[in-house]
């Protein structure tokens, strides 16, 4: 899917969206499967690693908070 | 009316001896029952009785280190010197670590398998903070929602306690040097980085010394490489060991019986020597024959004046390999066995009870139960 | 020694886990009782089975094991005026024991019962008093050996 001409946002960026770049969404951190490097990605951007170009990348592990029991 | 004999009978001395002893023989255990029930032998008293058991009943230390007591109870029944053993390992409320919020695991041990060592880890703090002030936590229902869950976790309830550790390489480490703990920083998680976060009146029950931390700091929790990190927040409540090992407040506490060795025939010389060397060292004494044993007719020594002969000095070190009844030469010489009501109790604790308090404890856990027994079958026959 | 009083005192407002405040001064806390023992005590615990007479009855007792089982049969068989006692586990899944009491005429299982849990009441306290007496005594021969 390639999107090069600037599409008006359905939705208002709210204002806690200061830090992320104007655009579909916020750039999400993956990870490289070789060189295990950061590589922020937005919707639409080629999944590629910016400095290896290896075409495998994971997800970060969940910001959000899980509980356990420890038994 | 229990149908009361004319005169009561009090068996013989050798006779009572020969009751206390349960028989170790080379491959069987004889007499292991007690018997010392009313009605069992006919015309003998063996009612309950507070006084003669107030009288007959001893307690005997060994040795009292606050974490590890040593001490004997003699002229009680295995019934109830088995409740306490079993009280003490289950039934005796200790603080551990329960609840386990990871913000951030990143490492390669998985977020449950963590969450189960840090349960795991044995936990000490100052004993009037633990014992008093600290009450029980009540679970929440497993299908509350989560902002209900930990609603009722106070100051008097539940301990906080937070890991928070990231590795990261060290940049001095020489080049081509192997150990990790040259090569990172925290590259081993241990026990001792679990951080107490006390709050409320926490603050004045657990500070400085009496602060909660891990009894042993140098358990090895995680291993890390640089870029990984464990974020983990911990909250530590009440339990009893029956619910869950962790809550178990002892290494462990068990008893053994007093070994007891009879020579009924006298072994003399070499023999004396070799079977001295079938116990434990200082079980065995070899002292030599007098002239006046020597004189005695049929004691067996005759002729054998001035020779060594073995004597038992110390039968609790004895740890009943039963050695001797794998010789020949022993044959019909030697009878071991076990006294049936002395009990020698060795009680490990982990660090938030005293040993010897621990037992006082556990001997309350068990009047507690009968009184609210007592109580509910008062409520039930009403 | 842990605390077995119950206080009740009306409730506070609570906190989410993340924020956990400092309970507001005593008397305004509702500590509510979650000692396990405890609030095992407020439920019937025992009951008698069917075809019990008054000589002769079995019980069952919930949430007990061996721990309670063989040191209350020791001490009612103790007992001159008990026939037979004996527990048993009946599924060790389920925690519950069964006790069965025969007395002679004269008395009932009831009373026999009874007579037990006093009598372990008094055990325990005599184990207690002797145990401290011996610690005692322990602690000021190792003083008098340093």
């Amino acid at each position: 899917m390639s999107r090069e001409a600037y599409q008006v946002p359905t939705v208002a960026p709210t204002p806690g969206r200061d830090a992320f770049q104007a655009g579909d969404g916020p750039a999400i951190n993956y990870l490289c499967g070789d060189c295990n490097s950061k590589v922020p990605l937005k919707k639409g951007d080629p999944i590629r690693c910016k400095e290896c170009g290896h075409r495998v990348l994971y997800k970060e592990r969940t910001k959000r908070m899980v509980q356990f029991e420890a038994r | 009316m229990a149908a009361h004999p004319l005169r009561l009978k009090n068996p013989s001395p050798a006779e009572q001896e020969a009751r206390k002893i349960v028989g170790v023989n080379a491959e069987t255990v004889t007499n292991v029952s007690s018997t010392d029930f009313p009605h069992h032998y006919p015309g003998e008293d063996h009612a309950w009785d507070k006084n003669k058991f107030q009288e007959s009943f001893q307690v005997q230390f060994h040795h009292n280190k606050p974490f590890d007591a040593s001490f004997s109870l003699i002229g009680i029944d295995a019934s109830v010197a088995n409740a306490f053993r079993r009280i003490l390992l289950a039934e005796i409320p200790t603080l551990a670590i329960e609840y386990v919020f990871v913000n951030n695991n990143t490492s390669v041990i998985q977020d449950e398998v963590l969450a189960a060592r840090l349960g795991l880890v044995p936990l000490k703090g100052g004993k009037e903070g633990l014992l008093s002030f600290l009450k029980w936590f009540k679970k929440p229902e497993e299908d509350a929602p989560a902002e209900e869950q930990f609603s009722k976790a106070y100051d008097y309830n539940t301990i906080a306690l937070s890991l928070k550790i990231e590795c990261t390489r060290n940049e001095n480490a020489a080049p081509g040097e192997k150990d990790p703990h040259k090569l990172y920083h925290n590259a081993y998680v241990y026990a001792k980085d679990i951080q107490f976060k006390p709050f409320g009146r926490q603050l004045k029950y657990f500070s400085d010394d009496d602060a909660i931390m891990p009894t042993n700091p140098d358990i090895l929790i995680a291993k890390l490489r640089p870029g990984q990190c464990i974020d983990v927040d911990m909250h530590a409540i009440k339990g009893v060991g029956s619910d869950h090992a962790k809550y178990s407040p002892v290494a462990t506490a068990s008893y053994r019986l007093l070994p007891t060795i009879t020579i009924t025939k006298p072994i003399l010389g070499k023999d004396a020597e070799k079977f001295a060397r079938c116990f434990p060292r200082g079980v065995i004494g070899l002292e030599t024959v007098t002239k006046e044993e020597a004189a005695q007719i049929g004691s067996g020594y005759e002729g054998h004046e001035g020779e060594k002969k073995a004597v038992v000095r110390d039968p609790m070190k004895d740890t009943v390999s039963r050695e001797v009844l794998r010789h020949e030469e022993f044959n019909g010489k030697v009878k071991l066995g076990r006294v049936r009501d002395h009990f020698i109790f060795s009680v490990e604790s982990l660090g938030q009870w005293d040993s010897d308090e621990m037992f006082l404890e556990a001997v309350k856990v068990l009047k507690v139960k009968c009184e609210g027994l007592k109580k509910n079958l008062a409520d039930m026959t009403r | 020694m842990p605390s077995k009083k119950e206080v009740e005192q009306p409730t506070a407002p609570a906190d989410d886990d993340a924020s956990m405040t400092e309970a507001p001064a005593a008397e305004e806390v509702q500590e509510e009782e979650a000692n396990p023992v405890l609030l095992a005590f407020e439920e019937q615990r025992i009951r008698i089975l069917p075809g019990s007479t008054d000589t002769a009855a079995s019980f069952e007792f919930k949430k007990e094991d061996h721990t309670l089982g063989n040191a209350l049969r020791y001490i009612i068989m103790k007992n001159p005026d008990v026939e037979f006692c004996g527990y048993s586990i009946p599924h060790p899944s389920e925690e519950v024991m069964n006790i069965r009491i025969q007395t002679y005429e004269g008395t009932t299982a009831i009373e026999a019962l009874d007579k037990g849990f006093d009598d372990l009441m008094d055990l325990c306290d005599i184990v207690a008093d002797k145990f401290t007496a011996a610690r005692e005594d322990f602690a000021s021969r190792q003083m008098d050996e340093d």
